[in-house]
């Protein structure tokens, strides 16, 4: 391995961290979407960097699986987006209120 | 020397994903933000090849680069965002947002200090036996060979769940987004 372990799990917290602070700062929907997706490609590079470390391929299927996942995700989130633009125009979760008492 | 030039490459391809990671966070203009976000799609898939998984660098860059984003793309093209500018881009709440985000940087710090090390730790038969296994298919760990043999193998029960959670996603994404017609 060319870089010690820690390096890719600290590249990888930062990352998950960045993700953090967009899903929680931003109020455009799509962007808190996406900020799911830098969280979601950290672990994969976390789950990367222990396969290479311990030798061993079940990581990477592991980081298969998550893209599966998150590629459903993707698809069952922008639809709720697009049902949720036709009764309200704009993408911004401060007029999401309907739930609120 | 080669060693060298790896981990020039790996250095590089971190520090440009946490900066194009931390520019998609703070753009204004959600169409510059996806943009920033492909070029850390492609620096991961980049590091994905320097961590010895070349088929998961491949699907990275033609699942997320190619066929996700462009999704995100299309529905953020399919919305009218023209009020978009008007408002603060962030919530009222982002001072907490800055403080779960330094959590994650403590974390980053304490994997700095106490690198986890299983393999050093374990008994050396174990770390020979995970040698061999991996010489005796003859194939190199990420290989296409070795990924698809893991997934038709002892993985074939959850690859096969995963069609089907594909299915319901693509079921409930064309119910979801329908027009009712009523």
């Amino acid at each position: 391995m060319i870089v010690p372990l820690g390096t890719v799990l600290a590249l990888s917290a930062i990352l998950f961290g960045v993700g953090v602070f967009g899903f929680l700062a931003r109020r455009n929907l799509i962007l808190m979407l996406i900020s799911v997706e830098i969280m979601l490609n950290a672990v994969n590079l976390s789950l990367a960097g222990f396969s290479c470390h311990l030798n061993d391929p079940r990581g990477q299927i592991l980081a298969l699986f998550v893209i599966a996942v998150a590629a459903a995700e993707v698809g069952v989130g922008l639809g709720l987006v697009i049902a949720l633009n036709r009764n309200n125009p704009g993408a911004s979760v401060a007029d999401l209120t309907d739930l609120k008492w | 020397m080669i060693f060298f030039t790896a981990q020039i490459a790996f250095y590089y391809l971190a520090l440009g994903s946490v900066t194009s990671a931390i520019l998609a966070v703070t753009r204004k203009n959600p169409v510059h933000s996806m943009l920033w976000v492909l070029a850390l799609f492609l620096h991961i898939a980049g590091l994905f090849l320097l961590l010895r998984a070349e088929f998961l660098a491949a699907v990275q860059v033609i699942v997320y680069a190619g066929a996700i984003l462009i999704f995100y793309l299309f529905v953020l093209m399919l919305l009218d965002l023209s009020g978009e500018g008007a408002q603060s881009k962030y919530g009222r709440h982002w001072p907490f947002a800055i403080l779960g985000s330094l959590g994650f940087g403590a974390l980053a710090w304490l994997s700095l200090i106490e690198t986890f090390d299983p393999v050093e730790n374990s008994s050396p038969q174990v770390v020979v036996e995970n040698r061999l296994s991996s010489l005796e298919q003859g194939s190199s760990l990420g290989s296409l060979s070795e990924t698809g043999l893991a997934l038709f193998g002892p993985f074939a029960l959850p690859f096969e769940i995963t069609s089907l959670i594909l299915l319901a996603a693509i079921v409930s994404a064309v119910i979801l987004a329908k027009r009712r017609t009523e």
